[in-house]
């Protein structure tokens, strides 16, 4: 037994040893890559920067001549810096990269058995903004690996091609979907004239589909949508569609949306339907909203009353006005009141705030 | 004749009690390594994509979900501006930060409004989780009230200042920070992703806590990792490296993730008020949140996952001295040993799958039970020496493979950390680092096992915990290093 314990030590003192050892030669490769990869990319980084500089009228044949290995190195500057420009200093180092054939290769690593791979020529399809790869990047949204199609609907976003939101809506319908809240930012960065699709979409019988697109048109100021989306605040049987359909007519800001979204503050209503309408009430900037707003800061209902509250502040002149004639009262309304008031005048800068708004009793817990 | 028999017995139970000791050693260890593996192909999975784990489209989307910073501070008054500085610096798209006052005895309130400019507003306090301590005033930062609320209240522990800022939160997603701690400027956004990434599954995600003594902070940045001066700390850098970023990886990748650091780490607001929000009764009330979220959602068959991001990450002061080490690790394992206690029904319950069946058991058996077998060892190696029940061939054997076998796990840790974050450049931290490695195993772990059997026992014993004191040497000042007062 002793023999072996003598053999097992002899064999953790091995296995100690090459650990510290790898700890070395770790640091040493790494150290000496990274020479060599500065060393390469510094010639190419000062092109670069030239190039930008000049706004992308010259220098990109020198670009386009850099050798292989020194591009490589210093490959993912472009790339960031590819992200930061605009205009034509941006269109100027898409065609070097062009040129350089990074995008005939991305196109192919498409179809590549690795994943990684896969998604990493979707990140730069997406950089270069090149419409021709939207099909290609479309069928990558029934990938059967969910990171892939991550990066695949990202890339669509950043072109911005509005013939890509069907395929993006449609990829929605599935057991395993992209992210919603993705999906929704990709719809807003396909532009104005997605918005046929997405408001079509509306009718989806998937509940996912209708309150990502809703979500897309509050953020296009679909304005034209109004009444289809006050439809949906009405009759969906889904409770998040119809928070969804609430906050979108917030962000539209048209007076239609005015009687929908009172009708859902009533008070059979599922409460966090009835915060979102309030906070919607708020968002649209009608001075109408406020008596049914101030009605509501008596509601039993804390988060109602609280964004009743905040809504009103929003609102401007009248909506302090209420908030001031509640102030004066007792119990829950003048409480929220109060917060309202104090915040109006620290946020927004209010000056009309009678004495004894700001500061005050606090920790105020509702029964 | 009688005596003769009863010593016989007596070696004879000695020596099965140490080659179990042995094995014990062996199979803690095997552990370590097995998580430690499963780190490092998280780490290789992680970093491969980087490329493309899109970062910054999350920073620009107006949709990426906004999140409550909740900072529990109690005589946090060295640290305190400095720490909510760098939190109202961060780079995400959207958030707050809510600073809790429990009840300080120190300048900590008053740092805050001097620099803050704070404003007092009569804000309400909704009851959606329990708390006890009364909220004496809300205040707001006057230049940007939307981003910075500070609460002050009567002292009533961590946990119910906690409760009080998830109270307040406005934002789906709060995010738990310890007061002396300081956020990588991409933390949030890197902790608060997998939500957006798989937001119908993530109820909760936790992100890896670094030692901050040593390191250069500026502006409430970490600008320079370096190890700390003194050893003690050394070998916490050691310590944190392969318990907590090597280990909590491993488990995540295995989806068995129970202990998320009130330090740093992210969860929906709703679930947490679901569950009652943080309990005031256990010490460890960081991963009492997590185990109970567990119990919930397993118990009610919710497809979710509560998981592990190892960068970047949010920088922590470690205790400089023996005296403060040892309160920490005291509550810490008391910590487990409540919790554990409270959710005895999930151990071995195959209803609360890895959770119950893996998980669990390995925190009793290699996380509680770890000081006890150690200081048996201690104490029974010896006698078994005296009793002849082991001769010293063997005993020196016996310690030289146990802690060798450990000394590799540690240095296994280091080798991981160069290859994949490489977060301290300096050949001569790495030369300490190694060195630290060797040195744990000499009076450290078994300082720390009196320690952590102590508040086993003192959980046993019953009896409300406390935050207890730690000494901050704060990092406002330009070469800030810990260790040493300024």
């Amino acid at each position: 037994m002793l023999a072996v314990f003598t053999f097992v030590i002899e064999v953790l003192a091995v296995v100690v040893a090459g650990t510290v050892g790898g700890i070395v030669t770790a640091r040493l490769v790494r150290g000496s890559r990274q020479r060599k990869r500065a060393r390469l990319a510094a010639g190419p980084r000062r092109a670069l920067l030239a190039f930008v500089a000049d706004n992308g009228e010259e220098g990109s044949h020198d670009l386009v001549a850099i050798p292989a290995d020194a591009w490589r190195a210093a490959e993912p500057h472009a790339l960031a810096l590819l992200q930061k420009l605009r205009g034509e200093a941006h269109l100027g180092l898409v065609s070097v990269f062009l040129r350089r054939g990074v995008a005939r290769t991305a196109m192919g690593h498409l179809r590549s058995r690795s994943r990684v791979r896969r998604a990493r020529a979707a990140q730069v399809l997406g950089d270069l903004e090149l419409r021709q790869a939207v099909p290609a990047l479309c069928e990558l949204l029934t990938d059967r690996h969910a990171e892939v199609r991550v990066v695949a609907v990202r890339a669509l976003g950043r072109i911005g091609d509005p013939a890509a939101a069907w395929r993006i809506i449609a990829s929605l319908d599935r057991a395993d979907p992209i992210p919603s809240l993705l999906a929704s930012h990709t719809l807003v960065q396909l532009g104005a004239d997605a918005e046929v699709t997405v408001s079509a979409a509306l009718d989806h019988p998937q509940a996912r589909v209708r309150a990502v697109c809703l979500d897309a048109l509050g953020l296009l100021g679909a304005t034209a949508s109004v009444h289809r989306i006050a439809r949906v605040l009405r009759e969906d049987s889904h409770l998040d569609v119809r928070v969804a359909a609430a906050a979108a007519l917030g962000k539209l800001g048209t007076r239609t949306a005015l009687d929908p979204l009172t009708l859902a503050l009533h008070p059979s209503r599922p409460t966090p339907l009835r915060v979102a309408a309030a906070r919607a009430l708020g968002d649209l900037g009608a001075p109408s909203a406020v008596p049914t707003l101030a009605g509501l800061l008596t509601d039993e209902a804390f988060a109602v009353a609280h964004e009743a509250a905040h809504a009103l502040r929003r609102l401007g002149r009248p909506g302090l006005e209420a908030l001031h004639y509640a102030h004066v009262g007792s119990g829950v309304a003048a409480a929220h009141a109060s917060e309202a008031l104090a915040y109006a005048q620290v946020v927004d800068g209010q000056s009309s705030v009678r004495s004894g708004a700001a500061g005050g009793a606090v920790g105020w817990v509702p029964a | 004749m009688g005596s003769g028999v009863t010593r016989e017995l007596v070696r004879e139970i000695l020596s099965w009690t140490d080659w179990g000791i042995f094995a014990y050693f062996v199979a803690l260890n095997s552990s370590y390594l097995a998580l430690l593996l499963m780190a490092g192909l998280e780490f290789a999975r992680h970093l491969r994509r980087l490329p493309f784990a899109g970062a910054d489209d999350m920073f620009r989307s107006p949709l990426t979900l906004p999140v409550s910073v909740i900072v529990p501070a109690y005589n946090e008054g060295p640290g305190i501006v400095a720490a909510v500085q760098a939190m109202t610096a961060l780079r995400y798209p959207r958030y707050e930060v809510v600073v809790v006052d429990d009840g300080s005895s120190d300048d900590t309130f008053e740092r805050l409004r001097e620099q803050f400019d704070l404003v007092e507003v009569p804000r309400l306090v909704p009851a959606d989780v329990p708390y006890e301590g009364d909220v004496l005033s809300v205040h707001v930062a006057r230049a940007d009230p939307e981003t910075l609320t500070v609460v002050r209240k009567t002292n009533g522990g961590k946990a119910d200042a906690l409760n009080v800022g998830i109270n307040l939160a406005r934002h789906p997603l709060i995010c738990m920070v310890d007061a002396d701690s300081v956020l990588d400027p991409d933390a949030l956004l890197s902790v608060a992703k997998p939500f957006g990434d798989d937001p119908l599954r993530v109820a909760a995600c936790g992100g890896v806590v670094r030692i901050a003594n040593g390191c250069k902070v500026l502006g409430g940045r970490v600008v320079d990792v370096r190890m700390p001066r003194q050893w003690l700390v050394r070998i916490q850098v050691v310590e944190y490296l392969r318990a907590f970023l090597m280990g909590r990886t491993g488990w995540s990748r295995l989806g068995g993730l129970v202990v998320i650091s009130g330090a740093f780490g992210v969860f929906r607001r709703d679930l947490v008020v679901e569950v009652g929000g943080m309990d005031r009764d256990t010490i460890g009330e960081d991963a009492e949140l997590v185990v109970r979220l567990h119990h919930h959602l397993r118990g009610q068959r919710h497809d979710y996952r509560v998981i592990f991001v190892a960068e970047p990450v949010s920088w922590s002061e470690a205790p400089s001295t023996w005296r403060v080490l040892g309160r920490q690790r005291r509550r810490w394992h008391r910590g487990i040993a409540e919790i554990l206690r409270k959710h005895r029904g999930m151990i071995a319950n195959p209803r609360y799958g890895r959770i119950g069946l893996i998980a669990l058991p390995y925190y009793v058996i290699f996380e509680l039970l770890a000081p006890f077998v150690e200081l048996s060892a201690l104490v029974l190696v010896p006698l078994g020496l005296w009793a002849d029940a082991v001769d010293v061939a063997f005993a020196w054997r016996f310690v030289l493979v146990a802690y060798g076998y450990g000394l590799l796990v540690s240095l296994a840790s280091l080798f991981i950390e160069e290859v994949s974050f490489h977060r301290y450049p300096r050949w001569g931290d790495l030369a300490r680092g190694v060195a630290a490695a060797v040195m744990e195993n000499f009076g450290y772990r078994q300082i720390l096992a009196v320690w952590q059997i102590t508040g086993a026992l003192s959980a046993w014993r019953g009896g409300k915990g406390t935050w207890g004191t730690m000494h901050r040497e704060g990092f406002s000042t330009p070469d800030f290093v810990s260790g040493r007062v300024p």
